[in-house]
């Protein structure tokens, strides 16, 4: 049984199919990776994990218990985390207390919470800007605010929504290393982006999704050669002869 | 002297002074004003912990009010328990109605819920003034209730001003401690994070409506004890006053000019906002009907468009200014003088 | 049918037809005046369907309308209808200004913000400030004008049907219809429906929506103003007379759906309906709890209202 599995879920709404009976396994310590093009479905089933929503049918089993339709607070609960495409800081409060809102599920003591938030500070390298209002940082400050409040809530499973978008490619670099460091340190990864290099050099495994409905999953070099992907993304005339 | 030290004697001052007042202020008129004043305060920092911690707008805070003085007032009269352990048991009641109320409403947005409440408070008004008797309890409908003079501490009364200030000003400092001790803990954070991006917040294993629901319930709790204090205070209550939708707008509004979210910006806004109200409704209103109302809507409409964090942010300036101002700024980064 | 200002004399009647015309008449009240009801409602949801924000000085704009018309009428003998003529513009001004000047800080300062709470606080302060200054300036008197349809009716068959609300009804519906078929058709009212869907995407379409959002509060508030007009030759003028249809107007636009047009000619219909058949059975006070009750089960069971758009709350 694989860490989390996705089992036959699809998402309507309404008429329109936005998952449609994806299968998906990530085993524990991989970095999986999810791509596809815009509007292809993604974040709908990250919602779905995440509790944001419930999925239309299938479910979603992780370590073995079917956490299907939880709400979002209990999911946390079961030590999942993510991220938001459009970054949600708690923007009238310093970064610390940012991180502290986080890591307040592990204890209810001010004192051994303030020390937690330091800790993943530190491992972000955010440290010195602790004090700092959230809304007067740079965007890439708040991307990694974002990934430091998930990891605030020590989770073993993290769900990451396109943190690089944005990013100039030093600041991706960078990212790439602290999600490679947060993997070696036991959290498994899944993680969904459009930069292609990070995702290729970051992911153990990936899918693809169009349409709402898997339509390639293998190795990074496998996934880049399937003529499938190549036809989803540049369409017919770019498959190679 | 340093401006540690100057920040610390000028509090010092201030709570001596505010706890020595009535030796050397005998007029009851004054009494009575800075006894309503505290009594604002008191409300506007109870309503804060969900108008400013939880991040919605409640504007129907004085049912709560209404609730706390009807309740202990009316088992006064009927079976003639003390006040004192009616205005808990008004407290509770109070509480569990906010409970009631806020479990439905606090999952609205923003003005679905700020009409809700209206809505609600208007409702509890008009049930009142419609109501005579609930069996042996006396409600007296529209006309409100009078309560008779007793006199006596274990009936909540006192022939002088002087016990009513010290009781209002320990509860204010009671509410403020509350306040206080609540943003510093859990329950603040979570509070703060729910009210600011709920969906944030919710990832991060908070259940935002829940926490809501508890800081209505707080604020509804306190909130009731004061009705109590007030009916004790004045002997004379009707719905279109304590329950009123105007009352329950001026607790709202006070605590919004002063600085919602903050410990000090309600207690700032009475300070500022009573005085003005009733200075105008005492020298101008045989002039000019209804023209500190106005006055209110003016500085609400300046305050939200020039300083929408309220007065405590300019005031916590120029406060910083005297302090800098006055200890000759012996502090230099990294020495001590 | 043709105008009476006397009630036909009685005839002996089976007890069932009594008061199945009771009912029948006070379903017509309801209706007439619930339309009017709906007409102030309209105003109010327009803003808000485009805007995002909710009017509290909406009952005091009304208000303001319903003084200009008395004035107007007290002092030159027109008709209240006639008085639309300057009513109109006149508080169509007020509104322009009142948004560009008070409101449209707000949203620039809180860009990202869908509804910020900021306008709720200010709109309750122009409120204040208009209700108190009426207050100050009129005095605190309920006023009546006596216009040359004031008290008159019409009867159909044992019916009677008042003049002024069957009038007030007529002008509901052509406004109604003019404010679609305005918003559906003209230039202007499709920039007014694209700035209603996203602030900062019609600003790129190339559509001034600050100056947009003038424009729609404008037409929100001038259609207080024909309610105004409309309500003076049988309602009573007094400053705190827009508290009353403001909380009204809160509970029909909820009720009906925020934004809705049909929603809130229905929702004040409904709100009408309840007040003139209540009345026959229990006090005037009893009928307004009714009303709260029934606006809070909407909202918890249906918050988005009969008509409004489904969202995640």
């Amino acid at each position: 049984m694989a860490y989390l599995e996705i089992k036959n879920v699809s998402k309507h709404f309404g008429g329109l199919k936005a998952v449609d009976q994806v299968d998906l396994s990530i085993e524990q310590g991989q970095i999986f990776g999810l791509i596809g093009p815009n509007g292809a479905g993604k974040s709908t089933l990250f919602n779905c994990v995440a509790g944001v929503y419930p999925p239309t049918y299938g479910n979603v089993i992780f370590k073995g218990d079917d956490i299907t339709g939880m709400k979002p607070w209990d999911i946390c609960k079961q030590r999942i985390a993510r991220t938001f495409q459009v970054v949600k800081p708690f923007t009238s409060k310093t970064v610390l207390y940012n991180v502290m809102v986080g890591a307040y599920i592990r204890s209810t003591s001010p004192a051994e919470v303030k020390d937690m938030a330091l800790e993943v500070l530190e491992r972000l390298k955010l440290a010195d800007k602790k004090d700092i209002l959230a809304k007067n940082l740079t965007i890439a400050d708040r991307k990694r605010l974002e990934l430091a409040r998930a990891l605030a809530t020590n989770p073993e499973m993290l769900l990451l929504d396109e943190c690089m978008a944005g990013l100039r490619p030093r600041e991706v670099d960078e990212i790439i290393d602290i999600i490679r460091s947060i993997r070696d340190g036991g959290v498994t990864i899944f993680v969904i982006e459009h930069i292609m290099r990070a995702i290729m050099a970051l992911s153990d495994r990936i899918s693809v999704i169009n349409f709402g409905a898997k339509i390639a999953e293998g190795t990074p070099e496998e996934v880049s050669k399937d003529p499938n992907v190549i036809k989803a993304y540049l369409g017919e005339n770019y498959v190679a002869a | 002297m340093t401006r540690e030290n100057l920040d610390k004697l000028l509090k010092i001052i201030l709570i001596v002074g505010v706890f020595t007042l009535p030796v050397w202020m005998r007029s009851p008129t004054y009494l009575q004003i800075l006894i309503l004043l505290f009594f604002y305060a008191y409300l506007t920092t109870a309503w804060n912990l969900v108008g400013g911690f939880a991040g919605v707008l409640p504007l129907g805070h004085s049912a709560y009010v209404g609730i706390g003085a009807y309740t202990s007032t009316v088992l006064f009269m009927a079976f003639g328990l003390s006040p004192w352990i009616g205005m808990f048991v008004g407290g509770i009641v109070s509480a569990i109605v906010g409970t009631i109320i806020g479990i439905p409403t606090l999952k609205l947005r923003g003005a679905y819920f700020a009409l809700a409440t209206m809505a609600f408070g208007e409702g509890v008004r008009v049930l009142v003034e419609n109501t005579d008797k609930i069996g042996p309890l006396l409600v007296n409908g529209p006309r409100g209730i009078c309560i008779p003079l007793h006199n006596s501490f274990a009936q909540f009364q006192f022939m002088s001003k002087v016990p009513y200030y010290y009781i209002i000003l320990i509860m204010l400092c009671i509410v403020l401690f509350v306040t206080w001790y609540i943003s510093k803990i859990r329950i603040g954070y979570y509070l703060a994070g729910g009210g600011e991006e709920p969906e944030a917040a919710q990832a991060l294993g908070v259940n935002v409506a829940k926490y809501k629901v508890i800081a209505m319930a707080l604020s509804c709790f306190l909130t009731g004890l004061a009705g109590t204090f007030y009916a004790q205070l004045m002997l004379y209550f009707y719905p279109k006053q304590i329950l009123g939708l105007d009352f329950s707008f001026e607790i709202a509004f006070i605590a919004l000019i002063g600085g919602r979210g903050t410990i000090a910006g309600p207690v700032i806004g009475a300070l500022l906002l009573r005085p003005v109200s009733d200075f105008s409704r005492i020298y101008l209103s045989d002039i000019a009907p209804g023209l500190h109302l106005v006055i209110y809507g003016l500085i609400l409409i300046l305050v939200m468009l020039y300083m929408p964090r309220g007065l405590v942010d300019p005031l916590s300036r120029g406060y910083n200014w005297v302090l800098d101002k006055f200890s000759g700024k012996t502090e230099v980064e990294g020495v001590k003088a | 049918m043709r105008e009476r200002s006397h009630a036909p004399g009685p005839t002996i009647q089976n007890p069932c037809e009594v008061i199945m015309d009771v009912i029948i008449q006070s379903i017509i009240n309801g209706t007439l005046t619930g339309s009017i009801y709906g007409l102030a409602a309209l105003g109010l949801t327009l803003i808000f369907g485009v805007i995002k924000v909710i009017n509290f000085a909406h009952g005091s704009l009304l208000m303001v309308g319903m003084y200009a018309a008395y004035w107007l009428v007290t002092l030159t003998g027109v008709n209240p209808y006639v008085a639309l003529i300057v009513v109109v513009p006149l508080l169509f001004f007020f509104g322009y200004f009142m948004q560009a000047i008070v409101i449209k800080p707000i949203l620039v300062q809180q860009a990202d913000v869908r509804e910020p709470s900021e306008v709720i606080i200010v709109t309750s302060g122009v409120w204040y400030i208009l209700d108190n200054l009426t207050l100050m300036v009129f005095g605190a008197e309920y006023r009546v004008v006596n216009t040359t349809v004031s008290g008159t009716s019409f009867s159909l068959g044992d019916l009677i049907i008042s003049a002024p609300k069957f009038y007030g009804f007529v002008i509901t519906i052509i406004t109604a219809v003019a404010l679609v078929w305005f918003l559906k058709y003209t230039k202007l009212g499709k920039a007014i429906r694209a700035a209603s869907l996203d602030r900062v995407a019609a600003s790129l379409m190339g559509i001034n929506q600050y100056r947009v959002y003038n424009i729609a509060f404008g037409i929100g508030t001038a259609i207080a103003g024909i309610v105004g007009c409309v309500l003076i030759p049988f309602y009573y003028v007094f400053p705190t007379v827009g508290v009353i249809f403001d909380v009204k107007c809160f509970i029909i636009v909820v009720l009906g759906g925020l934004g809705s047009i049909p929603g809130a000619l229905i929702g004040g219909v409904i709100v009408g309906l309840i007040e003139s058949i209540g009345a026959q059975f229990m006090a005037s006070t009893w009928t307004e709890l009714i009303v709260y009750v029934v606006f809070l089960a909407v909202l918890f069971v249906r918050p988005a209202g009969l008509f409004g758009e489904k969202r995640d709350w």
